[in-house]
């Protein structure tokens, strides 16, 4: 009764929920979603699969999971963070998995949340009516270009104080956040371990099976060094029966900087892994007749300094609320991304989010953090 | 501010919530009433023909006639040409066209709008044209004779509420709209606006306004063109607030098209609910009727003496939703408001 609905909106006032919930040929949606499996850098399942190679698969599945023509898809935008050349090798990839030459391609690099803004640039653009269909994906092999840190900077710029901490790693922002806001040791493991607890049951529970498509792998022996092509098809981070206790076993990652409370065991893995998300106007999906899987609504963008990096949630959830015109307690699940338990936890805190609400199904601690890879499931559940 | 008033001529109407009232331009004590069964939500309508008589107080309340439809009425306009015509849009998306001499049967029927239509509106220059407003975004421009519509605006990308052609300039025309804007469109303009780094026409297609008034962040339900002061508009929506907006910056005729913007003059504030319907009094500037889902409806001064309410009346005899109301043409300062609780109440301010 979409009579009943228009009438009660106006009593009730188009705001918050409501206003989002309204259905407009304009709106952007997502009508495909997906991710490869997210494996163990160095160690994983895509250990010795190229980073044009992962693109390629990433690009296969997405034409295939489509369910459109992938002349249809006017942009793709791919955020990636580590990979040197990345636009040479994302063209490239796209145009070897069957996208037209007429089908564009960008790369966009915003850190961590890479795969995030090549969502937003995608619904951007449709917004704005530049094009109607866009794909957007992240990808990142850190087993094939590891972080080796920032670069050297030039004597001017490293003179300026958060300018030079730019380049500081990222373990030196988690042990300077738990001691700015007393996050200790204790609570982190406690916290860790939950999202690794969290994630085991999703797995188990075959959560994750549906969001994942088995991705076509590379393997080199290592005797014989022969190539051989697998098949990947699960989360391989995940450390069953992880416990705050085993965790509290493990030693400082940087005993270097105080308070050291940071361990391989609290802070998220490193992994290779991609995700895909395909969006377009609603009036385009009706018209395809696609299952309409989520609303696009905002992103918020913000800024703090370097040396707490991690805590940009505490900034940004406030922002896209207002944008979005939610309070915090109308959302049901929230995902933030678990670079280190320090800056999750210390969120969760700042915030005063539920915690049943957040990283329900486990979060990066526990199945890995390829960098920009995770994020656009982010934005899925928004 | 409510000094005691005698009580209001009341015609009840069981059955059908009231959704429209207008007093006829002709007829001094004629009234028209769109109104529809279950609230409107689903089922018939029915248009009501009622004449005030001279009484005691506020007089008394008579049906005259009554014409049956398949779905709900939302709005009626009477003809500015011809005395006992009048014009209602439905819930099906038909306009009809109604005289009041005859009974039954509309005497010309169209349908084009693909949803509600939730407004109509005759021009009082161009005597021959009447707008109709739809949930389908467009707005129709109708003359009687054509079995067509004459043209259509692509007005928003979701509901026009209410679409009105300005008392003082023959081919403009504003709406408003579940997007929180009102539009002010030149109908002698091009029809689209050019493709453009500003604009948008490659997946939206939306006919050139002269003006944009980013009004609300919510729904506008309702607008009025003031008599007296030209591109002066009052609004009322969701938000609860009624507006007034100095719209004088319009630049017409041209070929600019797609402003944005429009001067809150005055906000009204004191309604419970959403505000469903916005009227200015055709015989003061300054004085305006609004009603709201919160069951009352307002008389507003908004340009009150210094130190004195903007506030000047507030009518709570309705029991349900106040959803329309309408000044008489003849008697200063006579209202009639009507409501989902099936009355219609007359009286003077």
């Amino acid at each position: 009764m979409e009579r009943v609905k228009q009438f009660a909106g106006q009593l009730v006032g188009s705001s918050g929920v409501g206003a989002l919930q309204r259905q407009n040929p304009d709106d952007v949606v997502i009508t495909m979603a997906f991710r490869s499996p997210l494996c163990k850098a160095r160690k994983g399942g895509f250990k010795d699969t190229k980073t044009d190679e992962l693109m390629l698969e990433l690009f296969k599945h997405s034409i295939s999971q489509s369910h459109i023509d992938p002349a249809l898809v006017n942009d793709i935008a791919v955020g990636t963070v580590l990979t040197p050349n990345a636009m040479y090798h994302a063209r490239a990839a796209a145009l070897a998995a069957g996208f037209p030459d007429t089908t564009g391609v960008q790369v966009v690099n915003r850190f961590c949340s890479s795969g995030l803004m090549a969502v937003t640039s995608i619904a951007n653009q449709i917004h704005a009516g530049q094009i109607e269909v866009g794909l957007a994906v992240g990808v990142e092999s850190m087993s094939q270009n590891p972080d080796m840190g920032g670069p050297e900077q030039s004597a001017d710029i490293a003179a300026h104080g958060p300018a030079a901490d730019c380049k500081k790693p990222m373990g030196w922002t988690s042990e300077n956040v738990a001691a700015d806001f007393n996050v200790s040791r204790e609570d982190q493991d406690a916290y860790a371990a939950r999202s690794f607890q969290r994630a085991e049951a999703a797995q188990k529970a075959g959560f994750f099976a549906k969001e994942i498509v088995p991705f076509a792998a590379y393997q080199v022996d290592a005797k014989t060094g022969v190539r051989t092509k697998v098949v990947v098809d699960k989360d391989d981070g995940i450390r069953a029966g992880t416990t705050k206790e085993t965790l509290g076993k493990l030693r400082s990652a940087f005993p270097q900087w105080t308070p050291s409370t940071t361990t391989g065991g609290n802070a998220s893995q490193i992994t290779d892994g991609a995700a895909s998300v395909l969006l377009m106007t609603r009036r385009k999906a009706n018209e395809l007749g696609l299952k309409i899987m989520a609303k696009y609504i905002t992103t918020a963008i913000a800024g703090l300094p370097p040396r707490i990096m991690g805590i940009g949630p505490v900034y940004a959830i406030p922002q896209a609320l207002k944008q979005a015109g939610l309070t915090k307690d109308d959302v049901d699940l929230y995902e933030i991304n678990e670079a280190f338990a320090s800056q999750c936890l210390y969120s969760l805190r700042a915030l005063e989010l539920d915690d049943n609400k957040v990283n329900v199904n486990g979060g990066s601690i526990a199945f890995g953090h390829p960098l920009d890879k995770h994020s656009p499931f982010v934005e899925d559940c928004l | 501010m409510n000094v005691p008033r005698a009580p209001p001529a009341v015609l009840q109407n069981p059955g059908f919530a009231h959704y429209s009232v207008k007093w006829s331009p002709f007829h001094t004590t004629r009234i028209a009433l769109a109104s529809s069964a279950n609230f409107g939500l689903v089922g018939n309508g029915r248009l009501h023909l009622v004449t005030v008589n001279a009484g005691p107080g506020a007089g008394t309340l008579r049906l005259d006639k009554q014409y049956d439809t398949q779905d709900g009425l939302y709005d009626v306009a009477w003809s500015e040409i011809h005395e006992n015509q009048l014009v209602t849009g439905s819930g099906d998306g038909s306009l009809k066209l109604w005289d009041a001499m005859l009974n039954d049967l509309p005497i010309r029927a169209w349908h084009e709008h693909t949803r509600e239509v939730f407004s109509v509106d005759w021009s009082n220059i161009k005597k021959d044209t009447f707008a109709s407003s739809s949930w389908d975004g467009t707005v129709k421009i109708w003359t009687p004779e054509h079995p067509r519509s004459v043209a259509t605006i692509t007005a928003h990308h979701s509901c026009v509420y209410q679409a009105l052609f300005s008392p003082h300039q023959p081919d403009v025309l504003a709406t408003c709209s579940t997007d929180g804007t009102l539009r002010i469109f030149d109908l002698r303009a091009p029809a689209y606006v050019a493709s453009g780094p500003t604009t948008n026409n490659f997946t939206n297609p939306l006919s050139a306004s002269a003006l944009t008034i980013p009004a609300s962040n919510t729904e506008v339900l309702s607008i009025d063109w003031n008599k007296y002061r030209p591109f002066l508009l009052a609004s009322g929506g969701v938000d609860k607030a009624v507006k007034v907006w100095d719209c004088r910056m319009v630049k017409l005729g041209g070929n600019e098209t797609g402003a944005v913007g429009g001067n809150c003059e005055t906000q009204l504030l004191g309604h419970e609910y959403a505000v469903r319907k916005v009227q200015w009094s055709p015989h003061r500037a300054e004085v305006l009727a609004t009603a709201s889902y919160d069951m009352t409806a307002r008389v507003w001064n908004t340009m009150p003496p210094a130190g004195q309410s903007q506030l000047m009346y507030i009518h709570d005899a309705h029991t349900e939703f106040v959803v329309g109301c309408s000044w008489s043409l003849y008697d200063e300062g006579v209202l009639a408001t009507c409501g989902w609780d099936s009355r219609l109440n007359v009286f003077r301010i």
